[in-house]
């Protein structure tokens, strides 16, 4: 009994090493895997002013840039922009490219099938809006016009229900495809946000566009995969902190003048 | 990261796929018939016209030869608009499509006229048939027979570049498509449905253009390979 | 926005042309070494094995590149669960491309080099390994040349595929200067004009090759 005493105690003392040093059994989480390689991609759609747009030496800049730059600061990792249009904003994300899609994505229960929202960092409110010349003053107005619209976007699962019958959709695959279209007369209202609406406005002051009808309003936030829940809280605990000292609507006010409403949390 | 595959989204909408697809075949088919007749007379151009015809068909074979399809339709349909010329998405599509299997089919066909034996048209100029008679009763003939299979090539060609076109808005399979991934965010299950349905329609109209030849060029004419 | 189109914007275009020509590059040697393999493949003994080279080619030459890039950069990830970045899957599905067409370029070529070479060669008692590596290939290579300076100047007009997934090379940096610009009349033009200025020399290039290069043993091109 004594020998196995002994026994049960030394493997009790050489179990605590082992525990010691054994690695975690949980799997390694998309945190995890930031951390430890030092650097997180972060896909943005630089065609969708002013959230992404390119400066004048071809670098991402806007709004939902400036906020990737000041959470990779702030998790003391490198940043990695994975550029994409419209459409590649999630499926890019599905297909593991990024590790978090920080784009506007407008919080909707149909994306929330397939990814999972973090709390939103911003709100926008989706227009349809063209030159001076074309009259669309009611939702029936519209009826007979060509309307464009951008693939993958909240206009795209809105305007189609409000449009009436009679009403031409024309679909591109990107926001840039969109605004050319409108300014190249290929359609005659296109509908998106209304910051991309007034970024179209002030670059063609002669095309003297304006706001036909609104849509809806939404507030958009960073999206992760539907497992990773701790980087879901980890951005969720920068969001709380820099709602707090103003960094989110020192942001915002930067790129659309405007005030950020109060956000809301899930 | 697992991804669990969800193929009953995409047959749920196989018949807007299948429109999609009709829809290529349509776009396509007329640009190969216009693109055809466009081949001929740029290849009886360059062949057979005044110097200044050739240099201009050869600038417009250059042209289209060295540069992409995407950036052509690019072209045709938010750049014309700025010089007052603005066309609706399927006619510009229709239109860049026409143009460039224009280009690369007359070379093709130009081959075939070159590899005409001299002493035919020797022949039919002793007769004293006209020029342009000369090349319709001829020459076109045999050498579109002998360039066939490069045409058929061409236009397979053709109708698979077609998928590009929905970057302009025009509707085909590849816009249905990648409407029907970007509500549903099931993208590789419909992008290989998708690619499965170009092969098929590859592989038909290949099967297709193989009997217009025999119905064509074999009727009725003693088999002389 | 809607800056003028000036030497910065131009720049940014010029930026773009070396990922072009990368990529067209790494898929003309990546597309080369598959093609040889489908080459060798489809004159193999085994039927599967020459069934699965022709389906290979069947497939890549029967679909639009577009879809073999939906696929490639969005199939990787979900079917071998590994996250790779944009530039190896567009590298990855323009290589498979290439190997399609580069495989039946390396046929015709391999195809058009007379029995007696590799007669010859087995007299010399080389096992066919070696017949194919020392006698066959080098002179096959040399046949091939033509044609695929040809395909080369495909690829780079097919790389411009890679701009409609976000890849940014020369068009879709032309995308982004015409965002930025909204002057589609000066950044398309000019973006074909690069394009025209890479492609054209090496079009000329393949013609004087063409007629120097003994390629007339019945080998169809087509580009």
């Amino acid at each position: 009994m004594k020998v196995g005493l002994r026994l049960a105690v030394l493997a009790m003392l050489a179990a605590v090493p082992a525990m010691v040093l054994a690695p975690s059994a949980r799997a390694e989480s998309t945190l995890d895997k930031i951390l430890k390689e030092k650097k997180i991609r972060v896909a943005i759609d630089v065609g969708n002013p002013p959230f992404g747009v390119l400066d004048k030496d071809g670098q991402p800049d806007g709004s939902d840039v400036a906020v990737a730059r000041q959470m990779a600061k702030d998790m003391g990792v490198e940043l990695e922009f994975v550029q994409v249009p419209s459409t590649g904003r999630i499926p890019s994300l599905l297909a593991g490219r990024a590790d978090v899609t920080i784009a506007s994505i407008s919080v909707t229960t149909d994306r929330a099938k397939a990814v999972m929202y973090c709390n939103p960092n911003g709100a926008l409110s989706i227009v349809i809006f063209g030159p001076q010349s074309v009259a669309v003053k009611t939702p029936a107005d519209l009826v007979g016009k060509r309307v464009g619209i951008t693939r993958a976007t909240l206009e795209e699962a809105t305007v189609p229900k409000m449009a009436p019958q009679g009403t031409e959709i024309v679909w591109f695959d990107e926001i840039g495809a969109t605004i050319q279209a409108l300014l190249s007369g290929q359609v005659d209202v296109v509908a998106m946000t209304s910051f991309a609406g007034k970024t179209v406005a002030d670059g063609n002051p002669d095309k003297k566009i304006e706001t036909k009808l609104n849509v809806t309003t939404a507030y958009y936030g960073p999206i992760v995969r539907h497992d990773d829940f701790e980087l879901r809280q980890w951005i969720n605990t920068w969001l709380f902190i820099n709602a707090q000292n103003g960094t989110l609507a020192a942001i915002y006010k930067k790129y659309t003048g405007l005030d950020l409403p109060p956000l809301p949390v899930f | 990261m697992n991804y669990v595959f969800q193929f009953n989204v995409v047959w749920d909408h196989f018949p807007e796929l299948l429109t999609g697809a009709l829809l290529t075949i349509r776009l396509s088919a007329s640009a190969m018939a216009l693109g055809l007749c466009l081949a001929v007379l740029c290849a009886y151009g360059k062949s057979a016209g005044p110097q200044p015809v050739r240099w201009l068909v050869s600038g417009y074979i250059e042209l289209i030869r060295n540069t992409p399809f995407l950036v052509q339709i690019f072209i045709f349909y938010f750049s014309l608009p700025v010089i007052g010329l603005r066309l609706t998405a399927n006619t510009a599509a229709l239109l860049a499509m026409t143009v460039n299997l224009g280009a690369y089919a007359s070379e093709i066909v130009r081959a075939g006229i070159e590899a005409i034996p001299h002493g035919q048209v020797e022949a039919a100029r002793a007769l004293g048939l006209k020029r342009l008679q000369i090349f319709r009763k001829i020459i076109i003939f045999p050498a579109v027979q002998t360039v066939y299979p490069a045409l058929a090539s061409q236009f397979i060609l053709l109708m698979l570049s077609s998928s590009v076109v929905s970057t302009i808005s025009a509707v085909e399979l590849t816009a249905i498509t990648n409407s029907l991934q970007s509500t549903t965010f099931r993208s590789f299950e419909f992008y290989f449905v998708a690619t499965g349905l170009y092969l098929a329609m590859a592989l038909a109209f290949r099967a297709g253009l193989s009997s217009i030849y025999w119905a064509v060029f074999r009727r009725g004419r003693p088999a002389s390979r | 926005m809607g800056r003028p189109f000036g030497s910065g914007e131009f720049l940014y275009l010029l930026k773009a042309i070396p990922w072009t020509l990368l990529l067209s590059l790494g898929a003309l040697v990546g597309g080369g070494i598959v093609g040889l393999v489908i080459a060798i493949l489809r004159t193999a003994p085994s039927a599967p094995l020459r069934w699965l080279a022709t389906g290979y080619i069947e497939l890549f030459q029967g679909t639009p590149v577009l879809m073999q890039l939906f696929v490639t950069y969005y199939g990787i990830a979900v079917l071998f669960d590994i996250q790779v970045g944009a530039w190896p899957a567009v590298l990855t599905a323009f290589t498979l491309y290439s190997g399609a067409f580069l495989g039946e370029i390396w046929r015709g070529s391999i195809q058009a080099i007379p029995r007696a070479q590799w007669e010859a060669a087995a007299c010399l008692s080389l096992s066919f390994p070696k017949q194919l590596w020392l006698v066959i290939l080098p002179q096959a290579a040399r046949i091939s040349i033509p044609p695929t300076v040809g395909f080369a100047v495909q690829l780079i007009k097919t790389t411009s595929i890679a701009a409609i997934i976000g890849f940014v090379e020369l068009t879709r940096a032309g995308q982004l200067m015409t965002n930025t610009t909204f002057k589609p009349m000066i950044v398309y033009p000019i973006v074909a004009a690069l394009y025209f200025i890479l492609c054209w020399p090496l079009s000329l290039l393949a013609q004087r090759l063409e007629s120097r290069i003994d390629t007339s043993l019945g080998i169809k091109q087509h580009f």
